[in-house]
């Protein structure tokens, strides 16, 4: 299913007969060193105002990172730049550049497509699709694929599982997306975004709508998942972002404030404003 | 500082409770009031001849308006199958496409405006462009007439509909790579299923009354409905033909045509509203 520029991210492997001449180390290509995604120097806006102030960050490669901060700081705008949702709204902008392996996702020549295809994203809200279990998966992978019945079968029934959610649906297929519990679709949402093969999964509050025990599962689910993906979690619950994250960046009013690894931000953080924001005193 | 007695108050709100209440009454009544008339005058004339035969000419018992029947239904048809494509694309271009953008305001206005234009002006203007330089009336001029009327209704509440639906749900789809006409088509039609049948219920019954347009298109005719392309009979204007008469045959066959459009308006209005009601169970 993969094509070789996937399987070759960086532009001097774009063409596989040049790889092999250059002797690029097979390892090299396949799993490019540094980071999967760079921001740099990153601002955002909505109409005249500002809401993200020259924001540098690196999602690492299979990696969780986790994005904190007061409510209206900017996590969700931040990372509703990597898939470029916000162009939804046409009087959104953002500036600087961000990197997926290399390429600016920023540059207007980007293909939206195949971007939102390798960056998939969850909500805060499970937002099943008006059509079956079976079809909600089936969806993301019929506007990617080509695929036989046999194959679409196999293929949903792969992403159900990756979702921890193949069990509970299996017999329920036919039966509405919208009829499952609410923990229930949102795993089902993460089984639609896994079943195009992203190589990255942008999260935003995905908790914040369920309940403990589903909520539970879910993070469970996410410490499964990095061994596959790059994982950005935005959260406003600070022992999540504890449990299931290796990275954690701290966002305060548009800026990042401190970014570095989560045992360190919340055992001995560098900065004033994130110790007095994990400790509770404001936020 | 002593509060005012409650008893003025009192008085004020019973007050404005019964007038509010009595005018709502007015309009059950007012409908009630039609709908009795219709039936009790209406319901003689409705037998198998009425659904089967050709109109009699005065004087002569028996008859029916099937070919009214046919012609009636054959040009709502055609209209609605004019009127819902491009009305529902249109509710698409206000809603996802077009916006805010200036000439989603101006579509925007135009459907305001012809919405509230008398039927009468469409049918003059559908005349003007279809009937006069063909010389001859037709059940297409009165289809294209009807479908201009639907036209506007269909692309509002389509407009509205999509509207309603959280943007949650445009965001999911367009995550998974979708383009803008794929979660459109896919998945918010999908999500707005009832909402838009019931904006193409009401523009159907908003239109299988109308008598004006059909007077300067369609006309009408004594004959079964050979094709669109001639005078085509239908039950508006057989109405007004037959009600205006003076004979009382032709009268009563007009109360029965009457009765008919009530309760074939009265059934859509019912769809639409189980329609709406599926939607919020």
């Amino acid at each position: 299913m993969k094509t070789t520029t996937m399987a070759f991210p960086y532009p001097v492997a774009l063409d596989p007969s040049l790889a092999l001449e250059t002797a690029v180390p097979a390892v090299y290509a396949e799993a490019p060193m540094g980071p999967k995604i760079i921001a740099r120097q990153v601002s955002f806006f909505y109409r005249e105002h500002q809401a993200l102030f020259d924001n540098d960050l690196e999602i690492h490669r299979h990696k969780v990172t986790a994005i904190i901060g007061p409510s209206g700081c900017g996590k969700s705008t931040h990372i509703r730049i990597y898939n470029r949702i916000y162009e939804l709204y046409g009087d959104q902008r953002a500036t600087g550049e961000v990197l997926l392996d290399g390429g600016n996702i920023l540059d207007p020549a980007t293909d939206l497509m195949e971007l939102r295809r390798r960056v998939g994203m969850i909500f805060q809200k499970p937002t099943p699709f008006p059509m079956s279990v079976f079809e909600n998966v089936a969806f993301g992978l019929r506007l990617h694929y080509k695929l036989s019945k046999g194959e679409m079968a196999d293929r949903v029934e792969e992403a159900l599982g990756k979702a921890a959610l193949w069990d509970e649906v299996k017999d329920i297929l036919r039966q509405p997306g919208t009829a499952l519990s609410g923990g229930q679709q949102q795993r089902l949402c993460i089984a639609r975004a896994l079943a195009v093969e992203p190589e990255v999964l942008l999260m935003d509050e995905p908790t914040s709508a369920i309940d403990p025990i589903a909520t539970a599962k879910i993070e469970e689910l996410i410490h499964t998942l990095k061994e596959s993906y790059s994982i950005v979690i935005v959260t406003h619950n600070m022992q999540q972002a504890a449990r299931v994250s290796d990275f954690t960046a701290f966002f305060f009013q548009g800026r990042i404030i401190e970014f570095g690894d989560t045992r360190k931000i919340f055992t001995n953080p560098s900065n004033k404003r994130t110790e007095e924001y994990i400790t509770g005193r404001f936020g | 500082m002593k509060p005012r007695p409650a008893t003025g108050r009192r008085i004020v709100n019973g007050v404005v409770g019964v007038l509010a209440t009595a005018s709502a009454l007015m309009g059950i009544l007012a409908l009630a009031w039609i709908f009795w008339g219709v039936l009790s005058r209406g319901v003689g004339a409705l037998n198998i001849d009425f659904f089967t035969r050709l109109p009699n000419p005065p004087g002569v018992p028996g008859g029916g308006l099937a070919n009214a029947i046919i012609g009636t239904l054959a040009m709502t048809g055609l209209a609605t199958l004019l009127a819902v494509p491009v009305g529902l694309m249109a509710g698409v271009f206000l809603s996802e496409f077009g916006q805010k953008s200036r000439l989603a305001e101006q579509s925007r206005f135009a459907a305001n405006v012809l919405m509230g234009m008398p039927s009468i002006i469409i049918g003059v203007f559908a005349y003007a462009i279809l009937v006069l330089p063909r010389g001859r009336f037709s059940g297409y001029a009165g289809a294209v007439a009807l479908g201009i009327i639907m036209l506007p209704v269909v692309a509002r509440t389509a407009e509205d509909m999509l509207r309603l639906l959280p943007n949650t749900l445009r965001e999911a789809g367009l995550a998974l790579g979708a383009p803008t006409w794929k979660v459109t088509l896919a998945i918010l039609f999908r999500a707005a299923k009832p909402g838009l049948l019931t904006g193409i219920l009401l523009a159907v019954a908003r239109v299988s009354g109308e008598t004006a347009p059909l007077l300067f298109t369609a006309l009408n005719s004594p004959y079964w409905v050979s094709s669109l392309a001639g005078p085509t009979p239908n039950l508006t204007v057989t109405i007004f033909n037959f009600a205006m008469s003076p004979y009382p045959d032709w009268q009563q066959m007009a109360w029965g045509a009457s009765l008919l459009i009530t309760c074939g308006v009265l059934a859509l209005n019912l769809a639409a509203r189980f329609f709406l009601g599926e939607k919020h169970s």
